[in-house]
């Protein structure tokens, strides 16, 4: 379907139906690399951003990580996706500064710390967008014991999943009359809806989808053994010819094969 | 057809804490190739039985015994049984659909080699091997579903176990769904399906075993209840209840993403007060896309709302005014007790107390769950929960109530209670109530007008 032109433009490109950190399966230079070596250029670029004080050094700092990331074949309007709630914190701690030590002051603090915690995040949302979770499992198992790198797996892989409970949990609580919007977040009168409001549902879920995932896990014979193998399924898929590029609608109509191929599926 | 797959012999659970056994007792045979239907409205331990034929249940006090043959072909890199839980979302876990379909066999430790065709027929048996590298986040329901299916039968069960699979379906869905299940039948496997709604698979299903507070109470080949499904009720429905002017105009509306076009394309519609609207629509139409543009959360490309008086209102402003109800209740409640609950939004209005209460009180009746009042909301039941979050919406008496699939989860005649409280809302509290799902109404004759959303654009439905 193609999209309306005109007004609009600008809201409808920040617009998405899709949420931050979500894994792209498309190839790029970034996706080819492997997931230690993505692990390690991550951890450089977080470990500057975290060391880097002046204004050249975070300058250089955003260009790099902002070059890693369009290697990635990633868009601004993804980039937007990923940092926009640390957008909506940069726009309380930089008045937060202002407010204590005086704008002067306060100005440059403020903006250097959200910038940092920025840059210090972004290495991560690359990682996820552009690795497969076979990659990750194997690359953990490496230094991890299988059952700990299943765990750290799932603790990551759901990262995009908690921003669509966020902007939902969020959503439905702002028709109630929860005072979650940015500036509302500036008074501290309006802090206990941040808690009680988005962080209790928000746990609630997040306990629940966990019970959900290790009962799945378990009956997928998670834990059956003491140890598993491991499928590359980049080869499988690059032999079927599919990227998982194309855009992903409406369910086709299921394709119904003989019970001859299937043969080994009977009982 | 006769080799005895799954004996359950004498079972009993009862869930930590809990007064009441979760499975009583419960005795039965399965033989392998059949297909059974676990049925009983919600809470009468069709889930819970499942989990215990996977051995998935923890904690709590666990009698009698369940034995799944293995027989024949069942090898180390199988499982005797495989379960596809209702929620699929969250049991998809990889960025793959080759991976998600890969990890079972994985986990039983198959040699890598064998993995690969192992995932092609599992993908080909659901429909899905042309989408191997896609990541399952981004597919509909329907899709996920049959990621899930897939993901089992990589495993290689020969006893398939389906839990309330059609729950996030629409009509089109749940009849592919039936279509795969009928296949693996042919194929041979043993299915047991959990479903409150049996009707999409009457087809392939063999035998009923229908469960009441955990107790097998029948076993019968035929549907049961089928009447009960077809709404012969007589009761009648509250009358339509009309004021001047309108709650709700829209205005040509139109609403694109980036990553899938246009979605609303030139949606108008104009809602008098006092109506009962349900406005019906395939997964995937842009319902809730409608909904998000309505309750202000979703500036629209083109096009007005005019809610309640207000001109494209911020969501801030409709408190009070509009109530919306979204799909999943959880996402809302966070107070100790349901009055604390429900008083939220009336204290964000600025009631004083003796106000608030008599609202949580009247809000409390209409709901019929005043016995609930001082009971955490987080501890009860989905349904009860559901009640909750509308009580909770209903409270300040909004002039217009915007409602997203509130039948998901629900078991049919939570469903017919629920019609039979949004029913009396336009003549109490002269509430207009607009309905948003992909289900059909419970009792058809509950709308004053039907609408469905189709191909972004809106138009009446004929029957």
């Amino acid at each position: 379907m193609a999209s309306a032109p005109g007004k609009g433009g600008l809201r409808r490109t920040l617009r998405s139906c899709e949420y931050g950190c979500q894994f792209v399966a498309h190839d790029s230079p970034v996706h080819r690399l492997s997931a230690g070596m993505k692990l390690g250029i991550g951890m450089l670029l977080s470990a500057s951003a975290a060391g880097g004080r002046t204004p050249a050094t975070l300058g250089a700092l955003v260009l790099v990580t902002l070059c890693y990331y369009l290697a990635a074949r990633l868009t601004l309007a993804d980039l937007w996706r990923d940092i926009r709630l640390f957008m909506f914190q940069a726009a309380l701690v930089i008045p937060l500064y202002c407010l204590v030590h005086g704008p002067a002051k306060g100005l440059w603090p403020g903006i250097r710390i959200s910038t940092q915690i920025i840059l210090f995040y972004l290495p991560g949302a690359v990682f996820l967008r552009t690795t497969r979770s076979s990659e990750v499992m194997r690359g953990l198992r490496r230094v991890l014991p299988y059952r700990v790198s299943f765990l750290v797996f799932v603790s990551v892989r759901f990262v995009p999943f908690f921003f669509r409970e966020i902007a939902d949990i969020t959503a439905a609580q702002r028709l109630r009359g929860a005072r979650l919007l940015p500036r509302q977040k500036l008074n501290p009168r309006n802090w206990p809806d941040l808690f009680n409001c988005l962080i209790l549902p928000l746990m609630v879920r997040a306990l629940k989808t966990a019970d959900e995932v290790a009962r799945s896990a378990e009956s997928r014979g998670f834990g059956m053994y003491p140890e598993r193998t491991f499928f590359s399924a980049d080869q499988l898929i690059r032999r079927a010819g599919d990227t998982g590029t194309a855009q992903q609608g409406e369910p086709s109509a299921p394709t119904i094969r003989t019970a001859a191929s299937n043969s080994t599926v009977s009982s | 057809m006769n080799d005895l797959l799954l004996d359950i012999d004498r079972l009993s659970y009862r869930y930590p804490g809990a007064a009441q056994p979760a499975l009583n007792e419960i005795c039965c045979t399965v033989s392998a190739g059949e297909c059974i239907c676990l049925t009983g409205h919600s809470g009468c331990g069709k889930s819970t039985l499942l989990s215990a034929v996977m051995g998935l249940l923890r904690g709590g006090r666990l009698s009698g015994r369940v034995s799944i043959a293995r027989g024949m072909g069942a090898g180390s890199g199988s499982c005797p049984a495989g379960m596809v839980f209702q929620n699929a979302e969250s049991q998809l876990i990889c960025t793959s659909v080759a991976e998600e379909v890969a990890f079972g066999p994985e986990n039983l430790c198959v040699p890598p080699e064998e993995i690969g065709p192992r995932v092609l027929e599992a993908l080909a048996a659901v429909g899905m091997e042309d989408h191997l590298g896609r990541n399952p986040e981004r597919f509909s329901a329907g899709q996920k579903q049959r990621v899930a299916i897939a993901s089992v039968l990589a495993m290689q069960p020969k006893l398939l176990l389906l839990d309330e699979p059609t729950s996030q379906l629409d009509a089109v869905g749940k009849a592919e769904l039936a279509g795969i299940l009928t296949r693996l039948k042919r194929l041979g496997y043993t299915l047991i399906i959990a479903e409150h709604d049996p009707r999409p698979f009457a087809g392939l299903i063999d035998r009923y075993l229908m469960l009441e507070l955990g107790s097998l109470i029948a076993e019968q080949k035929s549907a049961p209840g089928v009447e009960y499904f077809r709404n012969r009720r007589t009761e009648p429905v509250a009358c339509c209840w009309a004021a001047a002017g309108s709650s709700l105009e829209v205005a040509g509306i139109e609403l694109a993403y980036p990553e899938t076009g246009t979605v609303l394309n030139g949606v108008s519609l104009t809602v008098p007060r006092g109506e009962r609207l349900h406005l019906f629509g395939h997964n995937g139409a842009g319902k809730s896309t409608l909904l998000r543009c309505l309750s202000g959360l979703e500036r629209p490309d083109r096009g007005e709302v005019m809610l309640c008086g207000l001109k494209n209102p911020q969501p801030e402003q409709l408190p009070g005014k509009v109530g919306v109800l979204f799909q999943n209740p959880a996402r809302q409640l966070f107070g100790e007790t349901v009055r604390e609950e429900v008083a939220f939004t009336l204290q964000r209005l600025g009631l004083t107390r003796p106000e608030w209460e008599l609202r949580v009180a009247e809000a409390l009746e209409i709901c019929r769950i005043a016995h609930l009042v001082e009971r955490a909301p987080l501890t009860l039941s989905f349904g009860e929960q559901h009640r909750v979050a509308l009580a909770a919406v209903l409270a300040p008496r909004p002039e217009l109530l915007l409602l997203d699939e509130p039948f998901a989860g629900l078991d049919f005649p939570q469903r017919l209670a629920l019609l039979d409280i949004l029913g009396e809302l336009p003549g109490r509290l002269g509430t207009t109530v607009l309905i948003v799902s992909h289900d059909e109404l419970p009792d058809p004759r509950w709308a004053d007008r039907s609408l469905i959303l189709s191909g972004g654009a809106l138009g009446e439905r004929s029957w």
